[in-house]
């Protein structure tokens, strides 16, 4: 396809002129008082709607998986075991329910 | 958590091996995807070359399977570029959250930096430094070291050999980033001051969802911002 290597380049150069973007303003903000509280406060809560979004766009399956997967986090705090046990918990109820 | 801050900071060699090394389990889930992503390049006539630099210059997966999803279906490369720098929007704010890590560094580390945050290394480094490690940069670099390698060689093995591969969802590897998420999510509670920016995110995102025609996307960062604010608006300090 002719279109492929414009697209790989311009996506490329777009990219990463957004995540130099980002630095640049994650700069220019103030370093105490309700920027900076916000700005510690981001990778929570982003992280946190990305969980929500994906959640949403399953069904009960996947909301039992997730529920799992959080009780492991809770009890062992380990992202191996965590990401086991909720890929277990996935496979084995869209296998038997 | 007030022990391991009088510790001094470990080396930026030991920062990158730790980095490395805690990425493995969340590499697992991306050479899936990378592997999936393959399939989709080899539908569109992607060379291994062409697959192989792609991963390496955006290096920011899934705006690349939407782009070559984008291709595959009929669109032009500008079509496809727009679909694909639209979900890249949330790496503005993750660059931007890195503000300290970069703070002080010579140009080519800022760029190398910026470059290698994604989701996975960035998330990972916020998770190990509310346990009371003190990683930063390095460790992040580090992580996105083995991301890109794993990346790289998972698509380009996907396009190489696109019918031996299987789809992610019939292993219940779709679920492995949900879960990694959710184990990161645990590590950055840290206590009640989190509720009303956490609760928030959450109310935003399915409010978003269930009652406008919002793209993902802009769900996402309207979630992400909005916890943010109220976390800003709150002086809990």
């Amino acid at each position: 396809m002719t279109e492929t290597w414009p697209l790989i380049l311009g996506l490329a150069a777009a990219t990463f002129t957004v995540r130099l973007s980002g630095y640049l303003l994650g700069r220019r903000l103030p370093d105490h008082g309700p920027w900076a509280r916000g700005l510690q406060a981001l990778p929570g809560c982003l992280i946190l709607s990305l969980v929500t979004y994906l959640l949403m766009q399953g069904g009960p399956q996947e909301w039992a998986a997730g529920a799992t997967a959080l009780v492991v986090a809770m009890l062992s705090r380990s992202l191996p075991l965590t990401m086991a046990a909720g890929i277990a918990a996935i496979f084995l109820l869209r296998a038997y329910y | 958590m007030a022990i391991q801050e009088i510790t001094a900071h470990p080396g930026a060699r030991s920062q990158l091996m730790a980095g490395l090394q805690d990425i493995l389990p969340l590499a697992v889930g991306v050479a899936v995807y990378g592997l999936a992503f393959g399939l989709l390049a080899a539908q569109a006539q992607m060379s291994g070359l062409q697959t192989g630099v792609m991963g390496t210059i955006v290096f920011a997966g899934s705006s690349q399977i939407i782009a070559v999803e984008r291709l595959v279906a009929g669109a032009s490369a500008g079509a496809a570029l727009l679909a694909g720098l639209a979900l890249n929007l949330r790496l503005l704010l993750i660059s931007a959250s890195l503000r300290d890590e970069l703070a002080g560094r010579p140009w080519w580390q800022i760029l190398l930096g910026v470059h290698l945050a994604t989701d996975e290394n960035w998330a990972l480094m916020h998770a190990k430094r509310a346990r009371g490690n003190s990683v930063g940069y390095w460790y992040l670099v580090g992580g996105g070291l083995g991301l890109v390698a794993v990346w790289v060689l998972a698509t380009v093995a996907g396009a190489s050999f696109a019918t031996a591969v299987p789809e992610p969802r019939a292993l219940g590897m779709d679920f492995a980033f949900t879960a990694a998420f959710i184990a990161i999510l645990r590590s950055l509670w840290s206590g009640s001051a989190m509720l009303l920016p956490w609760g928030g995110s959450v109310a935003i995102v399915l409010l978003a969802g269930l009652l406008t025609p919002l793209d993902p996307t802009w769900t996402l960062i309207l979630g992400g911002l909005g916890g943010a604010a109220i976390a800003g608006v709150l002086n809990n300090d």
